[in-house]
């Protein structure tokens, strides 16, 4: 059974729509991801277009990321004065992003940047995962292996404007998670990801949060910022479409679902390790379309 | 054109009169063609996934005579986008923008365009998307050498393009099934009767449509009858399209809100299993 996505202006086969958000709600659910660096290539992939595919999945992203951080919540595993901070430099960044989207499409080069982006930082971040899990793997299995140091001090510690953050104990400047939060939130309105798999790095190894508090805490942030995406992207450029989103949000608790049962199974370094091997395949594939010379030079769209 | 049409019509029968008493019987009269849809309104619901449209009518032919028939959409702009590569990765360099140009053509015919007239024929009888003229402005956005960006839509406008420019735009819109010439996809009876079944796929832009049917003998339209068709949103997609561009705030409050919902609704759904 075909849709017609009112907003995308394509039609759709259900199976698939709902499948996407089955599958990438699996991954999401089995490495603690929210999902939205597969799903926005994916939805590209299948012919919507790209500033639909962008804008339905930071609306996507505010329902996962709200199922995501109650059981947080619950555990008590969210700073909320830490994540405000990041929420507010989140704020700026997005509605930065947005401005910059809506720019980059007028002058037909958002295609590019969302490419580029992707391939840099899934790049970056992939690679770091890998070699940081791999490293993981062969210390378990040489004992004795002497550990890393906790915490270290450095001139990010210098800065003005200290607060003290009791959930992470830390005692840091607030300028650091608010240049933080403006950064992923930049990334995440040009994306059309939630930028936990970059918010979470940053978290632990810049900022020095604990681990246990670390992904409730993206997660809260993420919320504020994929919503403020959401609405600004629905006033300027009407992109959010709300059937799709609906419909890939219904396949994506399911898979969530099954994919957090099929997490518990595996260790926590295989799993990481997995999902750098993901994400590095994601970079290499969008990589791939960049270089390779393109079946015809010429592409058109209609002006609406 | 409705009056040079009822004019034909009331001339007709004074005509044919006319003709029989010079010439007898074996003279052939002024032609008339007539034609319908099954539908003049093309509903796009949300299982909307393309749609067939009977098109059938009369017209007083003879062996050997040739049908067009020609479905218009609104005419819009159409940004073309050309690539080229820059620093080892392929970037679009060039925009032009086709100004008025339909979105829509798709071309049917009881033949081979090119055995029933010549580009002339065509070009007079107002066959082919390209036949009255296009205009395109057209700039360059080397973003590579960093100069012209951010105003790559300026510049000059030029006529219709060169012949190379006018295949490009030709090829790219049937890649995506917008313009189509379908030869040998009209049927006639007789040549009295003929229809056509108008496939319309899933992609098509809405607004007014025109749909024009035209009679061609020795390479000349001896008539022409045109009808409107209208593509629109209906239904729920009609209702989810215009609540996003009327009420783009509300809408944009009303998705995080369905969101934020939902989420909540699927973590007690979670916690309880």
């Amino acid at each position: 059974m075909y849709i017609y996505l009112p907003i995308a202006e394509v039609s759709m086969h259900i199976g698939i729509i709902i499948g996407l958000g089955g599958g990438v709600g699996f991954l999401s659910g089995l490495f603690g991801v929210g999902g939205g660096f597969l799903m926005t290539p994916l939805l590209i992939f299948f012919g919507i277009p790209p500033a639909v595919a962008v804008s339905t999945e930071a609306n996507q992203i505010v329902a996962s990321s709200v199922s995501g951080v109650l059981a947080h919540m619950r555990r008590g595993n969210v700073d909320f004065k830490m994540g405000a901070i990041l929420m507010a430099g989140g704020m700026i960044g997005s509605t930065l992003g947005v401005a910059l989207f809506s720019f980059l499409r007028d002058i037909g080069q958002i295609d590019l940047v969302i490419q580029l982006s992707y391939v840099v930082f899934l790049g970056i971040i992939g690679a770091l995962m890998l070699t940081e899990s791999l490293r993981t793997i062969i210390r378990s299995r040489t004992p004795g292996a002497a550990r890393g140091k906790l915490h270290q001090h450095n001139w990010l510690h210098g800065l003005p404007l200290k607060m003290r953050f009791r959930r992470s104990k830390l005692y840091i400047s607030a300028l650091l998670p608010l240049a933080i939060g403006a950064f992923v939130g930049v990334l995440a309105a040009i994306m059309g990801v939630g930028g936990g798999f970059i918010m979470v790095p940053a978290m632990i190894y810049l900022l020095g949060m604990p681990t246990s508090v670390v992904v409730g805490t993206s997660l809260f942030q993420i919320i504020f910022v994929t919503a403020n995406v959401t609405l600004l992207q629905s006033i300027q450029t009407q992109t959010v479409d709300f059937l799709l989103a609906g419909l890939l949000l219904f396949g994506a608790v399911i898979g969530a679902q099954f994919g957090s049962r099929a997490g518990a199974v595996l260790r926590g370094e295989q799993l990481r390790g997995l999902l750098a091997l993901l994400v590095l395949a994601v970079c290499v594939k969008i990589g791939y379309d960049l270089v390779v010379r393109p079946e015809d030079l010429l592409s058109v769209e209609l002006m609406r | 054109m409705t009056g040079w049409l009822a004019m034909q019509r009331t001339l007709a029968p004074a005509l044919i009169g006319l003709a029989m008493l010079v010439a007898g019987p074996v003279m052939a009269a002024p032609k008339q063609i007539v034609a319908d849809l099954s539908n003049s309104r093309v509903d796009i619901t949300s299982s909307y996934h393309g749609t067939e449209l009977l098109l059938f009518g009369a017209y007083e032919g003879m062996p050997g005579d040739d049908i067009i028939l020609v479905v218009q959409g609104p005419a819009t702009d159409i940004i073309q986008r050309r690539k080229a590569k820059r620093a080892g990765i392929w970037v679009n360099v060039e925009t032009k923008i086709w100004q008025q140009a339909p979105s829509f053509y798709h071309v049917f015919a009881t033949d081979d365009l090119s055995s029933i007239t010549d580009e002339q024929g065509l070009g007079n009888a107002s066959v082919g998307p390209l036949s009255r003229g296009l205009s395109f402005t057209s700039g360059t956005d080397d973003s590579g050498n960093g100069h012209g960006g951010g105003t790559p839509l300026s510049s000059g406008a030029a006529i219709a393009g060169n012949p190379e420019q006018q295949d490009n735009l030709r090829r790219n819109m049937q890649a995506n099934g917008l313009w189509q010439v379908l030869p040998s996809s009209i049927f006639t009876q007789q040549d009295m009767l003929f229809r056509a079944s108008l496939s319309l796929p899933s992609n098509i832009p809405p607004g007014e449509y025109s749909v024009r049917v035209l009679h061609f003998r020795d390479g000349v339209a001896l008539s022409e009858r045109a009808t409107d068709m209208n593509v629109r949103k209906a239904g729920l997609s009609a209702l989810i399209y215009r609540f996003a561009h009327d009420y783009s705030a509300l809408y944009g409050i009303f998705a995080i809100i369905f969101a934020v919902a939902s989420g909540w609704l699927a973590a007690a759904a979670f916690r309880r299993k």
